[in-house]
């Protein structure tokens, strides 16, 4: 599904003469709360709807448990408790995006909601500057797009908190 | 020619013929005259030079080249086969080994070219079967020293050169030494080489570090200190020392220390006429003139060339990154094959007439086909499974077929006379298993040789026949396969081991009094403990059985021992069939479903709420006799409880070792047999998690590994 509409967004790039050769980067907007967020495409491997998701004793509260993805037994987190959000209300448009890091095995990050597929050039991502605030520290930055505003993930930064913790 | 693509092929089969070879001239060393075993040989011989000769390893070539040359000769009956002639041959072999292990890590096959071995072969041609240069036994060794200089101690084995030669000094050594000579003290250069077997290689460099601090001062060493310290160097370091001592002293230090198969040491000549010589380690047979233009060699007290960038140039030629070339493989008998192909194309065949199931289901409904071809697909993914496991599983023999040969060495070591016999080769374990069931297994042989045997003396003494014999018997039992090494030596001597135990601290006498004979064998298993009186190089320091025990225990297997005094003891080595496969009992606790391992469970029993009684504010029950803590598993897991409060309660009692606990639960499912997946390395799971794995339904279950609540 996601990687048609993918592709759909380079044909018209290329259709509509556009520059594709610039520093360009897909991301995949998704939303959590009222706010947006941006998934570097090329760190995800599969989006799934809502499933079973097994409970695990006696881990940080953020990591939801584990799913079985094609009898792989993947870890899932809450992107939101990550954020610093409120807990997840599941609805039919929660979505469970499987990410794979190179060098790491799968996981599993749970969003409210996956919009839609942007590319931005480097000319429509703004660099946040680094703060301690713990927010902050996971965002590359941040983008625009019709006048819409999406705060991009830097999910090596996501993920390497729950590698650790 | 590009032969990468072949090298894998070319170590697997050359690992086959060399295996094949160590059992082949084994057996020559018992029927020399036997035609079959001579032809196998050549024939083994000549395929490996063939192979060798493709792929462009030279060295090798030549090796085997001159093996096969006198096998001909063999064969042609010009001369016999003489004890000598078996153990040049094992040389042969171990070198051929050598340059296999090389190949395999780094593509090449190293600089040694075992000039020596190629000549004894060439005397054993000239001279008609005899070692040449009479007494046979030190022929063998290196007589034939090109380099003038090098005057090498008589004890000096193949392969084993006087490797501190390569060491690179620098000013302020340099310095040291020379303070040394004018403070009459002796500069020494020694090669210490570590038994190929040793499992804790760094902690006897430590040993002998130690050992040779006590008798002066060591100046340099090759590779650096950290790194050996680190376990980074093969089975051979060298170092450059100062000391008072005697030179016989200073070996005699250094082979206190066990495990230590060589020590080599010699006076130092400050290097003036050829400073530096050597740039080029393990070319042992060249002269040692500082000819490599290559790697040009720091001349001299003038250069100021770090003392770090000097052996790390040295380092690269024998110490290799320590990564395969190649991946690991199974080779996998084209039967299984077949019936996996088989067994995928029932699976297309299924799944087709399910699709005309449903598709005609729409029209007339017919369910009753549909469950029939669910069941037909069942029947096949569960004979799919099992072929699957099946090609992971590989026959023991490729580990225990490198024992005869060992014993064989033992027992000339040890001078004690003994048989090792093996049945059960063909027994098969996951890869996994069999690749890590090694050294655990060579221990076990290695403790019967020699603490189990007694000296050939006492067995005649004792009305035993003169010739010792070890057992090493595998089969399969049930879900589990067995390995036995039993020998018909002394046994164990529980009182020593006790005597033992108490002068060691280990234990006190009064406890030592209440202990049972399995409990005071359950000692030898703890980290160093050795009751060898006399510590011998091949065993006796204590680190083997630990090693052992923790070895198998990571494989979920375990180590029992059976002992008769006087008449030998045996070691029982069980192991799961796979380890990814295991038998479980399925339960509920609140409405979250656990498995356990049916392994650690010993009976269910229900309880009535009032059986329960407290102790020191914590929960027990009593069955027949014994008083065995409740664990409740919802309150362990964070699981609210079910609110039938007074209805009996399900207890699982679980064993680890000799302590019991009970465990509570819900509700029982049953029994099962479920596949352990891993949960990766994003979560840190709790100790009493030991996997995840799916149910029928697509579910994912926890697996609760009762060892760790107990």
């Amino acid at each position: 599904m996601d990687e048609v509409k993918v592709m759909d967004e380079q044909k018209r790039n290329e259709s509509l003469n556009r520059p594709v050769e610039r520093e360009t980067t897909q991301y995949i907007v998704t939303r959590l709360g009222e706010e947006q967020y941006g998934i570097d495409i090329k760190y995800i491997s599969n989006i799934g709807r809502m499933q079973k998701i097994t409970r695990v004793p006696k881990v940080s509260e953020y990591i939801k448990g584990v799913i079985n993805l094609r009898g792989e037994v993947i870890p899932t987190i809450s992107l939101r408790l990550k954020m610093g959000l409120a807990e997840d209300e599941i609805t039919k448009k929660t979505r469970i995006i499987i990410l794979k890091l190179e060098q790491h095995e799968s996981i599993g990050v749970l969003v409210d909601e996956v919009r839609e597929v942007v590319t931005l050039d480097e000319e429509h991502i703004e660099r946040v500057s680094y703060d301690k605030d713990d927010k902050v520290r996971f965002l590359s930055g941040v983008g625009k797009v019709d006048n819409k505003l999406i705060s991009l993930l830097d999910i090596t930064s996501v993920l390497a908190d729950v590698v650790e913790t | 020619m590009d032969t990468s693509q072949y090298l894998e092929i070319f170590l697997d089969e050359t690992k086959e013929h060399l295996q094949n070879l160590n059992t082949q001239i084994m057996d020559l060393e018992q029927s020399p005259e036997n035609m079959d075993t001579i032809n196998e040989i050549f024939r083994a011989a000549h395929s490996l030079k063939g192979m060798a000769g493709t792929m462009g390893y030279k060295r090798m070539q030549a090796l085997t080249h001159d093996m096969e040359n006198v096998f001909s000769e063999v064969r042609n009956g010009t001369f016999k086969v003489q004890p000598d002639m078996i153990d040049v041959l094992f040389k042969c072999l171990d070198a051929l080994e050598e340059y296999l292990e090389n190949i395999q890590q780094t593509t090449e096959e190293g600089t040694n070219d075992n000039e020596e071995l190629i000549r004894i072969l060439n005397d054993i041609l000239k001279n008609g079967g005899t070692i040449g240069g009479g007494a046979a036994a030190p022929a063998v060794e290196k007589p034939a020293q090109k380099a003038p200089e090098q005057e090498k101690p008589a004890d000096t084995g193949e392969g084993k050169t006087q490797r501190w030669r390569e060491i690179k000094i620098t000013d302020t050594e340099r310095t040291l030494i020379d303070k040394a000579h004018s403070d009459n003290l002796k500069v020494y250069g020694v090669t210490v080489y570590v038994e190929e077997a040793c499992v804790l290689k760094a902690a006897r460099a430590f040993l002998v570090f130690k050992a040779l601090e006590r008798l002066g001062e060591i100046i340099v060493s090759e590779p650096p200190a950290q790194d050996i310290e680190d376990e980074k160097f093969d089975l051979t370091f060298s170092l450059i020392f100062i000391s008072g001592c005697a030179k016989e002293e200073v070996v005699s230090a250094i082979k206190s220390v066990s495990e230590i198969e060589e020590a080599l040491c010699e006076e130092y000549e400050t290097p003036q006429a050829a400073p530096q010589e050597k740039s080029e380690p393990a070319v042992q047979t060249q002269p040692a003139v500082a000819q490599e233009p290559a790697a040009p060699a720091p001349s001299a007290p003038t250069t100021t060339a770090p003392a770090t960038s000097a052996p790390a140039a040295a380092k690269p030629a024998n110490k290799p990154a320590n990564k395969p070339v190649v991946n690991r493989t199974v080779r996998v008998d084209i039967e299984k094959l077949d019936n996996l192909m088989n067994l995928v194309s029932e699976l297309i065949i299924a799944k087709n007439s399910l699709v005309a199931a449903t598709a005609n289901e729409g029209s007339k409904g017919d369910l009753g086909a549909v469950n029939e071809h669910i069941e037909y697909l069942e029947s096949v993914t569960t004979n799919l499974h099992e072929s699957v496991m099946k090609v992971r599983m590989v026959p023991i023999e490729s580990v225990v077929a490198k024992f005869p040969r060992m014993i064989r060495d033992l027992s000339k070591k040890l001078d004690k006379k003994m048989e090792l016999y093996m049945t059960g080769e063909d027994t098969e374990l996951d890869r996994t298993v069999v690749d890590e069931i090694g050294d655990p297994l060579m221990h076990m042989l290695r403790n019967s040789a020699d603490h189990g045997l007694e000296p050939n003396d006492v067995r005649v003494a004792n009305g035993k026949p003169e010739v010792g014999s070890i057992f090493l018997d595998a089969y399969q039992d049930g879900n589990n396969v067995v390995i036995e090494v039993r020998d018909d030596g002394g046994g164990i001597n529980i009182e020593a081991v006790k005597n033992k135990a108490i002068e060691r601290g280990t234990i006190t006498p009064e406890q030592a009094e209440g202990m049972t004979d399995k409990e005071i064998i359950d000692l030898l298993f703890l980290p160093s403990f050795s009751t060898a009186k006399k510590v011998s190089d091949v065993s006796g320091r204590g680190v083997g059985l630990d090693v052992v025990k923790s070895k198998i225990e990571s494989l979920s297997g375990e180590v029992e021992v059976k002992n008769k005094f006087g008449e030998g003891s045996s070691w029982i080595i069980r192991l799961p069939l796979t380890l990814a496969i295991i038998q479980a009992l399925m339960v509920v606790i609140g409405d979250e479903k656990f498995a356990i391992a049916l392994g650690s469970i010993q009976t269910i029993e229900d309880v009535a709420p009032e059986d329960i009684k407290l102790v020191q504010a914590k929960e027990v029950m009593h069955i027949r006799g014994t008083v065995i803590p409740i664990i409740r598993l919802n309150k362990v897991l964070d699981i609210p409880p079910r609110e039938d409060e007074n209805k009996n309660l399900t207890v699982i009692i679980v064993k680890k070792g000799d302590k019991q606990a009970g465990l509570v639960v819900d509700e029982l499912i049953g029994q099962q047999e479920v596949v352990i997946k891993s949960m990766g390395k994003y979560i840190k799971v709790p100790k009493i998690i030991s996997g995840a794995t799916i149910l029928g339904n697509g579910d994912i279950a926890l697996i609760l590994d009762a060892n760790a609540l107990i």
